[in-house]
């Protein structure tokens, strides 16, 4: 049976999209058949993260209204044929769409994927209704602020109210230094506030930015990047290996540095 | 003799239909991955049964415009949203007479009288002063409003303008098969369009300024970009295949002409140059805007 998998978070801005393309291609590239569907309508920005946007010719709304049949609009990825883009119609809102036909969407990717990943909008309004319609599980996107964890709890329960029970978490642009100061929530203080199974932490990094402006995600590097590393973990995690959390721990200062600190070089 | 310039820099890339029905005889119960099918189930019965009174409208490049006739300007609304394929509802009505008065105000003579042709829309008192006040901005007067709905008819005139009720509008044109080989006028915009913009319009599109990625156009004529082309823009959509796109600087997403579709290389060109796109033997096709037109004209003198 095909896995149907909203990736929400409630607050924007903290990784959603990043979060699905990554995670889509993680799985693709272990083999299983992945789509991705964005339904973020009227803000769509999933095509750009897997650079796919140009070949875009049909949209989630013209299947619906009948332009098209649904295997001509999903995008096949080049570099990773396993994996498929049902992109979201960008001139429209989200009221454009009712939850209702998301479910037929959905119903009909489930005869050929095996996992479906839906990014869902920010907020919590008609957009992430229609995302969360037809799926069975949850991942919640989270960062270690509180704006962004309050919010997260808030989606938990109106996730649990719709009978989405599987939920789960992946804490978002973590800075191991900052946490160590006691400047950042830690994984600890984000768990204890939500109480769902963790999924994985992703650490912050810079070439998280590069791979979005390229177009590439950061698990098609040749040399991982730590970031890389802890989508493929998650990835690995969700397919229901067990992979132990990476360890983030700053690295001890080098006894060079600590001699150039204590000459206040 | 057609240029060859750049012609490598755009894959056509249109039959992707053609290449999925050939698997449908293959398999019937396997799904074969790498070349399948996929139908959504149709809406449910009850559903239908609403809809199938209405006859929803054929052409989806419906929306607002103006069109000028004996001095005045008709300002005609897009059908009632329940039956277009391309639904035009409320909020968007207004964002796109917005978008139509702001960008095209050297096109809008100022006090020319203008009429309301509200066709089957459903419009209340409210939306008509709504209308009358983005008008006014651009010092348009709202002389009188047709409409064949009587709702917005009394709603019309119970906010104090002259108002006439017509059950058809078939000396406009509008829905009739006869009338829609002809193209409109040329919508001329003088604005930066912007992601999420979509303008439709039947004829040629002129627009003064930048497509911005995520905006896109669709003409059943042709397309003039007079700045940055980084959209969607789509030529001849109606499936006219003589149509063409030019741009100042032609760096779109993706080019559209009658059926066939072209994307952009993966790698830049480090210059840009006026260009045009149009469809040669093999897809589309880009050259040098001054070699075009030169080609152009050698092949109408050459027998």
């Amino acid at each position: 049976m095909s896995r149907i998998i909203v990736m929400t978070s409630g607050k924007g801005g903290v990784g959603k999209t990043t979060c699905t393309a990554n995670l889509g291609m993680a799985l693709a590239k272990a083999g299983q058949r992945v789509a991705v569907v964005d339904a973020d309508f009227g803000l769509r920005n999933l095509d750009l993260l897997l650079g796919l946007e140009n070949r875009i010719v049909y949209t989630a709304l013209d299947v619906l209204a009948g332009e098209c049949r649904l295997d001509q609009a999903l995008v096949k990825d080049k570099r990773q044929p396993n994996l498929a883009l049902l992109p979201a119609a960008q001139n429209r809102s989200k009221e454009s769409i009712k939850p209702e036909q998301m479910k037929r969407l959905i119903k009909a990717l489930t005869k050929v994927y095996n996992f479906i990943l839906i990014d869902s909008p920010a907020g919590i309004e008609m957009g992430f209704r229609n995302s969360i319609a037809a799926a069975r599980e949850a991942i919640i996107v989270t960062t270690p602020e509180i704006s962004a964890v309050r919010d997260a709890d808030r989606v938990i329960g109106l996730l649990e109210a719709n009978d989405i029970k599987a939920v789960r978490l992946v804490i978002n642009r973590l800075r191991p230094a900052m946490v160590a100061a006691e400047q950042m929530m830690s994984v600890k203080d984000v768990q204890g506030i939500l109480s769902i199974p963790l999924l994985g932490v992703i650490p912050d990094d810079e070439q998280v930015i590069v791979s979005t402006n390229k177009g590439e995600p950061l698990v098609l590097e040749e040399n991982l990047s730590k970031a890389g590393i802890a989508f493929t973990n998650v990835s690995q995690r969700l397919q229901g290996e067990k992979v132990p959390l990476m360890d983030l721990s700053i690295p001890q200062e080098s006894f060079f540095t600590r001699l150039k600190r204590l000459f206040g070089m | 003799m057609v240029p060859n310039f750049s012609s490598n820099d755009v894959q056509g890339n249109g039959d992707q239909g053609e290449e999925a029905l050939n698997s449908a005889e293959t398999s019937n119960n396997e799904l074969d991955f790498d070349n399948f099918i996929l139908e959504i189930e149709p809406e449910t019965a009850s559903f239908e049964a609403e809809t199938i009174q209405t006859k929803p409208e054929s052409n989806p490049n419906l929306q607002v415009q103006f069109k000028s006739e004996g001095g005045r300007l008709l300002l005609i609304l897009p059908p009632a949203p329940e039956k277009s394929r391309n639904p035009v509802h409320w909020e968007e009505l207004r964002r796109q007479l917005k978008e139509r008065i702001s960008g095209g105000e050297r096109f809008l003579q100022p006090h020319t009288p203008v009429h309301l042709i509200a066709r089957d829309r459903l419009l209340d008192s409210q939306q008509v002063q709504e209308i009358d006040a983005l008008l006014s901005d651009a010092q348009l007067p709202l002389k009188r409003i047709y409409a064949s709905r009587r709702q917005t008819a009394v709603a019309a005139a119970t906010a104090g303008y002259s108002v006439e009720q017509q059950t058809t509008l078939s000396h406009l044109g509008q829905g009739q098969e006869a009338s829609r080989q002809a193209m409109d006028e040329p919508l001329y915009l003088q604005t930066t369009l912007r992601s999420g913009v979509e303008v439709r319009h039947r004829g040629t599109v002129i627009v003064l300024g930048d497509a911005n990625p995520g905006s896109s156009i669709v003409a059943e004529g042709d397309i003039f970009i007079w700045g940055h082309l980084r959209g969607v823009v789509h030529a001849g959509a109606g499936g006219n295949a003589q149509c063409r796109i030019m741009a100042l600087h032609m760096q779109p997403t993706q080019l559209r002409i009658a059926d066939k579709v072209a994307r952009s290389p993966d790698d830049p060109p480090a210059q840009y140059q006026p260009e045009v796109a149009y469809i040669g033997p093999d897809g589309i096709r880009i050259a040098l805007a001054t070699e075009f037109a030169l080609a152009d004209l050698t092949k109408k003198e050459s027998p």
